[in-house]
């Protein structure tokens, strides 16, 4: 029973921050229809930020709001420069353009910072722990749960009280009748990749405070997670990626605890198997998109 | 089988095997290092053009098809391996397995039939996504093949490499390769399955409302393309002679999306072009990755110039030429534009099931709005009947209903006596029930022809299908265009071609939703005159949307009218002319009253 608590701690930690991830990333797709591979390196970027302030002797306090001021000017830099040619092209265009991004943004890594993994130095505290009614629970575990929590709290005020928030929801159920609304295009793209960095940033954060080090290919892995989350939960509904991003996380972590010795070096075949599965069931996901209901005829 | 001019197919097979067979001859002479480099060339370009008969065809990319090159592989491998040395590296094969040892020709066979079960069985599972869904899916069906190829290591030796497997892939036994894969791509293209994939790419909605089976095409091209992904994961492992699971993930899977995207993913002339670019940027690249002189400066050694370089052309392609460098089209169709020679048929025949359409209690329901509400109708063989209504009446979500687009929340409809309510798009066209869409949907990079074409052959079996087509389009007037792609008509011809389309399908019941939208009076007057012609010379019965009242009263036996969704009046046209209620529908209350 403490083993099934302790795992499901870890859970929502871990799937708080896919949860996060997969919400940068339908925040996008929502209103251009692009599937951003890059998301990834913005998660590097802040946690090459957080390094570098590490070094600098920048206190961590300090750290975190920059890395994620970064990642946030690095995603509408992305956007300005990469993906406004290619707005209006097909799907597969933007999606291929990204992975172009996120492939050149890795060697620059690699040959401006090192192909090497990197230390990042954090505040002792986060590597304690703390006991709460006989579980000890990490406070870097706790950061996480936290952070996501109060993001998610801000993020459903901002979409819901917010001009620019209201604005996004809008071009996400018609982009076109929303520009003739006077909702500015530019506006409205920016601010959501401006979203989706902060969103990356905070990730980003989550993430090296788990493993108190970075590398080129940092991102890759948690976004090619998010994905799985945003499509298992509805691909382009904020809500769903929220519910995929957690669910996704609770397989992970619960076929780690629990999966036999033997299984375990399938537990990521087994678990995107089980996404898949459920997907057969779901094919549009948890909670579908709005959008997609509304072709007409 | 083939849809296109015989002529199309014997240049461009003859092209491939030429080209095919002087580079090989070039490479040998040259020597060992350009044989190395061509050999790997050919490999690659067996899985560029396999991933292009998926991707292509299909409009969805793909992320996952490395994994069958790997399954390819490790499962030819397993067979050609020496039995000794699988003993020794695999102690734990079951006893089958390991005493095998065969040649590289047949475990290639076996490799590739094994991989096609395996995709069957894959693209069962995820043919049900659509749109980004189905493309991600592919991204997760890569990671868990690779996941299992390090996992299972009593078969696979896990993330260790996997050695010793005979090199018996030289540079010819790779052109071998390479001819069939582009002879099969190019073939797949302009097949039956090919053309109605192809259809479906451009326009889901109508490729089904002229009975294409959409998902039973992509599964074909999924296990096809598989197939070509295994041949060439096969070969790669007999060229290199170890094989180790990561070769088979996201770096090569990058490499020759970049491949197929930068040439354009829907030709063969696409992948052709593409690997070629890739491939010359990466050799003259690499030479520079080392760091070199010029002009007296030495240039310092970047590492991974070659992935910058892959990603700038990348960047390049997409903003500049969106459909990669070779375009829409293959070489041979841009210099020899034209279709297959038929015998014109006579005409459209008759369309044997002549039995009246009755609706009943159809109702359709969005959330709270109930866009069509317990509307009884009856559409007779021969007959015109007219559809009017104000805007949002109801008049397109019936159509729909009727047409197996959308699925009525209460209500059957049945031809004769046979039920048709229940049953999806594609099979009600192949139950004689046509239709036009109100907003023009054809298959836009398609020649007109060959958009008529895919209806013909995929109704009534695809019996004489040319010729169905070919009539079709000279009975709506459009034959002169038959060439041109249909994207680039006007907007009258647009309609008219969407009409053809719909009587390829050879119907008994044509469904027109505003076909005379956007047409001026002299085309109107003349789309009246085909449309009359059509229910005298074939029988047709018609359903006739349009706010057009001067065609409809000219046109219609019946007029059935529709206000919120409700069937307020049917009658004859003059009837429908003085029925007070279909006034006030219309103009509003009397105020005079």
């Amino acid at each position: 029973m403490d083993l099934l608590l302790q795992q499901t701690v870890n859970a929502f930690a871990l799937g708080g921050t896919y949860a996060l991830l997969a919400l940068g990333l339908a925040v996008v797709f929502s209103i251009m229809g692009l599937i951003n591979f890059a998301h990834g390196e913005l998660m590097t970027i802040a946690g090459y930020t957080l390094m570098y302030c590490g070094i600098a002797g920048v206190s961590f306090m300090l750290a975190v709001p920059l890395a994620i001021a970064m990642a946030m000017i690095a995603a509408v830099l992305m956007e300005r420069i990469a993906f406004r040619p290619v707005r209006n092209s097909s799907g597969a265009t933007m999606l291929v353009t990204s992975f172009a991004v996120s492939m050149i943004l890795q060697v620059l890594f690699q040959n401006l910072i090192s192909t090497r993994s990197q230390a990042v130095i954090l505040p002792a505290i986060l590597s304690q722990s703390v006991t709460i009614g006989g579980l000890v629970i990490g406070v870097n575990k706790i950061a996480a749960i936290v952070a996501t929590i109060v993001m998610l709290i801000f993020l459903d005020i901002f979409m819901k009280r917010q001009k620019t928030g209201i604005a996004m929801r809008a071009a996400a159920e018609d982009f076109n009748i929303a520009r003739l609304m006077g909702i500015r295009a530019n506006t409205v793209i920016a601010g959501a990749f401006a979203l989706s960095g902060m969103l990356a940033g905070v990730a980003a954060v989550l993430w090296v405070s788990q493993r108190s080090s970075v590398d080129p290919h940092m991102g890759f892995l948690p976004v090619v997670k998010a994905f799985i989350a945003a499509i298992l939960g509805g691909l382009g509904s904020l809500r769903g990626a929220v519910a995929g991003g957690f669910l996704l996380g609770f397989i992970e972590i619960y076929l780690a605890a629990f999966l036999p010795p033997g299984l375990q070096e399938f537990r990521d075949p087994i678990g995107l198997s089980i996404v898949v599965a459920i997907l057969l069931f779901r094919p549009n996901g948890l909670i579908p998109a709005a959008s997609l209901k509304s072709e007409k005829v | 089988m083939i849809t296109s001019p015989r002529k199309h197919i014997i240049v461009s097979v003859t092209a491939i095997v030429l080209a095919v067979v002087v580079a090989a001859v070039l490479a040998t002479v040259l020597g060992t290092a350009s044989e190395r480099v061509l050999t790997v060339f050919f490999i690659s370009l067996i899985a560029v053009v396999g991933m292009g008969v998926y991707s292509g065809n299909s409009g969805i990319l793909t992320f996952g098809h490395l994994s069958f090159m790997a399954i390819g592989a490790y499962a030819a491998s397993l067979l050609t391996l020496p039995a000794q040395l699988k003993i020794a590296t695999l102690p734990k094969l079951p006893e089958w397995l390991a005493t095998t040892e065969m040649g590289l020709l047949p475990a290639t066979l076996i490799a590739v039939l094994l991989t096609c079960a395996v995709a069957l069985l894959i693209g069962l599972a995820i043919g049900k996504l659509e749109g980004s869904a189905a493309v991600i899916s592919t991204l997760g069906l890569l990671i868990i093949v690779h996941g299992i190829a390090i996992g299972w290591r009593d078969v696979t030796r896990g993330s260790q490499t996997f050695f010793g497997i005979p090199r018996e892939a030289s540079l010819w036994v790779a052109a071998i390769g390479v001819i069939i894969a582009l002879i099969v791509a190019r073939l797949y293209r302009d097949s039956i399955s090919g053309l109605r994939l192809r259809a479906g790419r451009e326009n889901a909605i109508a490729a089904s409302a002229v009975g294409v089976r959409i998902r039973r095409e992509r599964l074909i091209s999924f296990v096809l393309s598989a197939a070509l992904m295994a041949l060439s994961g096969a070969l790669i492992a007999h060229f290199l002679g170890a094989i180790s699971p990561k070769k088979f993930y996201f770096t090569d899977t990058f490499l020759l999306l970049a491949m197929l995207i930068v040439g354009g993913m829907t030709t063969v002339t696409g992948a052709i072009t593409g690997a070629v670019t890739i491939t010359i940027v990466i050799e003259v690249l690499r030479r520079f990755e080392g760091g070199f002189t010029l002009a007296g400066w030495d240039m310092p050694a970047i590492f991974g110039t070659t992935q910058i370089g892959i990603g700038l052309i990348i960047l390049f392609a997409m903003f500049r030429k969106p459909d990669g460098l070779a375009g829409l089209k293959e070489w041979e169709e841009r210099l020899f534009p034209g279709r297959p020679g038929t015998k014109a048929a006579p005409d459209i025949a008759q369309s044997a099931k002549a039995e009246p359409l009755t609706a009943t209690g159809m109702t359709m329901q969005f959330g709270g709005l109930v866009a069509v509400n317990d509307v009884a109708l009856t559409l007779n063989p021969g007959e015109i009947t007219g559809l009017i209504g104000p805007n949002g009446s109801g008049k397109t979500t019936l159509m729909n209903m009727l047409s197996g687009v959308l699925v009525p929340t209460k209500g059957r409809f049945y031809q004769g006596t046979t039920e048709l309510s229940g049953l999806v798009s594609h099979e009600i066209a192949n139950r004689g029930i046509a239709r036009t869409f109100q907003n023009i949907r054809l298959f836009d990079t398609l020649s007109v022809y060959q958009n008529v074409l895919v209806a013909a052959l995929s109704t009534n079996g695809g019996k004489n299908a040319h010729g169905r087509a070919q009539a079709a389009l000279t009975r709506m007037g459009v034959a002169d265009h038959a060439d041109e792609d249909a994207g680039t008509l006007s907007y009258g011809d647009q309609r008219r071609v969407e009409i053809a389309r719909a009587l390829a399908c050879q119907p008994s019941l044509l469904f027109l939703d505003e076909p005379a939208a956007g047409m001026n009076r002299d085309e109107t007057d003349n789309l009246t005159e085909t449309l009359r012609a059509l229910t005298r010379d074939l029988g047709l019965g018609i359903l006739l949307v349009d706010h057009d009242l001067k065609l409809i009263n000219q046109l219609c036996d019946r007029i059935a009218v529709l206000n919120e969704g409700h069937l307020i009046a049917e009658g004859t046209p003059q009837d429908i002319r003085n029925n007070p209620v279909v006034i006030e529908a219309y103009l509003g209350p009397n105020r005079q009253d």
